[in-house]
């Protein structure tokens, strides 16, 4: 019996050895969870159903599918990961939020070079945090532009922004540009205009640093378009298409309003990119945010289940599945291959999000802060009565950037005498911008401190590593385990720190 | 009747007649300020001639597609998930209540200050506190995302034994002696409460339903962090405010207004209803603490 039950073992076995030879290591059934976005619910499961048929790894997904806007993808995620969806679609803006939460798995180097060749450039630099891929880009739609009422607007006015304002104060009509909001307002700065918004973010998801320059001569130029706007009574700060049926005759918006718009307007829709304004003569093209949804997958303990799951993405992501995306709800495909395929490229919503991209700025990952400081600029700048005002805006706008990074955990302060050791987070200290500080030491007994990154009282950064100054601070000698810098006299010193070294200058 | 009397009671007509036509046109506008939103929600829902808002108030084709729409939609999950909610949460909790509302109320026992100054002290703590460790602890036991509705159910009923105090105050100013005769006559304590003090306190009981079924009706806050992602475990304030994002809200406005109108149904009809005894309710607790 017991030979018998042998044979019959070994005989499973070679069965089994068998039918696996054909499917690759990562075969087997998955229980996962997916989060897509309500109008493509039902497309998505029969392209899983098919990617179950199809795929050659003998991968079996169970799949439960949940409805999830992608703006709400993050809010849902960082709640709890772990109840979280295993592959999910998410606004590209949301990335350093999940990033924060853990709520994304790093693309390996072969998956990262996979997004590198099939997908848009800018949206695969649109996934990089860090040098490290997050994501796998499904849209490359998601920006704004303008659709207007051909019975309104004349098709030679849509490229000059005074002509359009013109146009709608004479027909009574609104001009509808949500300017409140700084995702459609930041368009004016950029484009021609020139400003640039880019945010230094760590893989954390916390914001280093940022390299904007809306508070300059540009930047003045681009809030003197916008107050053009701002100032007529036409204008109306809201970006639904269905604001055509509240008596406007513009509506500067994204392709999610295509349909409706295409609805109320019928043959009297147009679609183009946005105006130019005129400053002193010279046209100033408005520019735009460009951004992409992107899919991701949440870390996984196993990781067999994550390279299947990224199998999964690469399949939902690619050419076949972004077409019928395009076909069912208009959404513009990443993937190179759709992008290149005839039904893409002939069509006129998307001919204007990418004559817009020209003048785009590519959204990247951007501190969280940045949304209610910039929020304001509209209401600020319809506020200001000249030119003095608005520049007050920009000050205004600059200052709260810098207020917003000093929280910045990256940042470096230097506490001491002078602030009365106060090392709290949000104290008034002494925080090095741009590598350099100054600082006013009154007379005191210890006219000394640290520099510290906050919450942390590292000592790799004192009197060990200053280079050039060093007469200007006491010599504490080996018994300074803090590494403190202690000044000899009261007075105002620049100290400069370079990564390395620290050098101090008596002002 | 002298000339003059006449004339002042003339006046005296025409004064009231002045007086109460302002106050109806005060009353008449407030009412109209008040209930407009309502009019137009449910004037939306009937709207079929486009999907998104518009600015027009009155529809210009007429018809139930919203409610069709509404019905083949998550929407009748939401729906019964809520009511199951709320009818749970209003009977468990007016039990729990009513049980200790009769206790402080009746009973003498030792601890029985500290223990209402206790629960006095517990309830200045705002209950949003509770939140996560709440989800931990119903994430433990499996009742969040599509489960939320047992989970939802313990999470209002959790705490309502502190809600103790307008019905003990009725219950205080019903007369002991009513009790001591009834217990004299051999009535048990759990008799003196089914037989003589509920039906003398229709008013509270009602009152204390009513609010322990409104709680959990119009819940987002805990009920979106409960049932989050799923929405086999959302209840309708949760489910219908998914359909407001940019991508949707063009799609589903008007069905949106429909939900609303749903909504308000039975509450409306439970207010109608047993409004008196609700009036009552609120002001015969306060009689005394």
């Amino acid at each position: 019996m017991k030979k018998f039950l042998a044979i019959v073992l070994a005989a499973v076995m070679a069965l089994s050895m068998v039918s696996f030879a054909s499917a690759s290591s990562l075969a087997g059934e998955y229980e996962i969870k997916v989060w897509v976005a309500d109008a493509i619910v039902d497309l998505t499961e029969a392209q899983i159903k098919r990617f179950n048929e199809t795929n050659e790894d003998g991968i079996t997904f169970k799949a439960t599918i949940e409805k999830m806007g992608e703006g709400d993808a993050a809010s849902n995620m960082v709640q709890d990961v772990e109840a979280g969806a295993d592959i999910y679609c998410f606004a590209q803006d949301q990335l350093s939020r999940l990033l924060t939460a853990k709520a994304l798995a790093k693309l390996g180097t072969k998956a990262a070079e996979f997004v590198t060749a099939n997908y848009d450039a800018d949206s695969a630099k649109s996934v990089t945090v860090d040098g490290t891929m997050y994501a796998y880009p499904l849209t490359a739609d998601n920006g704004y532009f303008m659709y207007y009422d051909k019975s309104v607007i004349p098709d030679e006015d849509v490229d000059s922004l005074e002509k359009l304002i013109e146009d709608c104060e004479k027909a009574g009509k609104y001009f509808s540009f949500d300017l409140k909001n700084v995702w459609y307002s930041a368009g004016f700065f950029f484009g021609d205009a020139g400003c640039t918004s880019t945010w230094v973010m760590d893989a954390d998801g916390n914001a280093k640093g940022v390299v904007d320059n809306f508070n300059s001569d540009k930047g003045l130029i681009a809030l003197k378009g916008m107050k053009k706007l701002l100032d007529s009574d036409c204008w109306n700060s809201s970006s639904e298409v269905s604001a055509f049926e509240s008596n406007s005759a513009i509506v500067v918006s994204g392709t999610w309003g295509s349909s409706t718009a295409k609805q109320i307007l019928g043959d009297n829709l147009g679609v183009a990119d946005l105006p130019s304004y005129d400053i002193d003569g010279t046209a100033y093209h408005i520019g735009s945010f460009f951004g992409f949804k992107l899919m991701g997958i949440k870390p996984q303990e196993d990781p067999v289940k994550n390279a299947a799951l990224n199998k999964l993405a690469q399949f939902l992501t690619g050419k076949e599945c972004s077409l019928e995306r395009h076909a069912s709800n208009g959404w513009g495909p990443a993937n190179l291959e759709a992008q290149a395929d005839e039904a893409v490229l002939n069509d006129p919503i998307l001919a204007a999000v990418y004559a817009q991209k020209a003048y785009g700025q590519v959204q990247l990952a951007i501190s969280g802060a940045w949304w209610n400081i910039g929020n304001v600029i509209a209401d600020e700048a319809k506020d200001a009565t000249d030119e003095e005002g608005l520049k007050q805006v920009l000050v205004n706008y600059e200052n709260k950037i810098n207020e917003s990074l000093k929280l910045d955990a990256n940042a470096l302060l230097f506490v001491g005498a002078w602030n009365g050791w106060n090392n709290a987070d949000e104290a008034d200290t002494y925080y090095f911008k741009d590598g350099a500080l100054t600082l006013d030491v009154p007379e005191s007994d210890y006219m000394g401190g640290r520099i510290v990154k906050p919450a942390d009282w590292g000592t790799d950064k004192g009197f060990a590593q200053v280079t050039t100054g060093a007469e200007l601070i006491k010599d504490l000698g080996a018994d300074n385990p803090d590494n403190n810098i202690v000044f000899a006299e009261p007075g105002n010193y620049t100290v400069t720190w370079d990564g390395t070294a620290i050098t101090i200058v008596k002002n | 009747m002298s000339e003059s009397s006449m004339k002042r009671h003339m006046g005296l007509r025409a004064s009231r007649t002045l007086g109460n036509t302002l106050i109806y046109i005060l009353l008449i506008t407030i009412s109209a300020i008040w209930l407009i939103p309502f009019f137009c929600i449910v004037l939306q829902s009937f709207r079929v001639e486009s999907t998104w808002q518009v600015g027009y108030v009155m529809p210009k084709v007429w018809g139930l597609d919203n409610y069709r729409k509404l019905f083949s939609s998550d929407f009748t999950r939401w729906y019964t998930n809520t009511f199951i909610i709320s009818v749970f949460t209003a009977l468990f909790q007016t039990v729990i209540v009513l049980c200790m509302s009769y206790t402080l109320s009746r009973f003498r026992f030792k601890m029985r200050k500290p223990l209402m100054r206790f629960m006095l002290i517990l309830g200045f703590f705002p209950g949003m506190l509770t939140m996560i460790i709440l989800y931990r602890v119903l994430k433990d036991l499996g009742l969040t995302q599509a489960n939320a509705v047992p989970g939802l159910i313990l999470v209002y009923i959790a705490s309502s034994g502190m809600g103790y105090y307008v019905s003990k105050g009725f219950f205080d100013t019903i007369p002991k002696s009513l009790d001591e005769a009834a217990r004299v006559d051999g009535a048990t304590r759990f008799q003196v409460l089914k037989k003589i003090i509920l039906p003398l306190s229709k008013p509270i009981v009602i009152y204390t339903v009513l609010t322990a079924f409104m709680g959990p009706w119009g819940d987002y806050v805990f009920a979106r962090y409960i049932s989050f992602g799923a929405s086999a475990g959302m209840n309708v304030a949760v489910g219908l405010y998914n359909w407001l994002t940019p991508d949707q809200i063009n799609n589903n406005y008007t069905m949106f207004c429909a939900g609303g109108v749903l909504v308000a149904i039975p509450v409306t009809l439970l207010f109608l209803f047993l409004q008196k005894y609700y009036v009552e309710g609120v002001t015969g607790g306060a009689v005394k603490g």
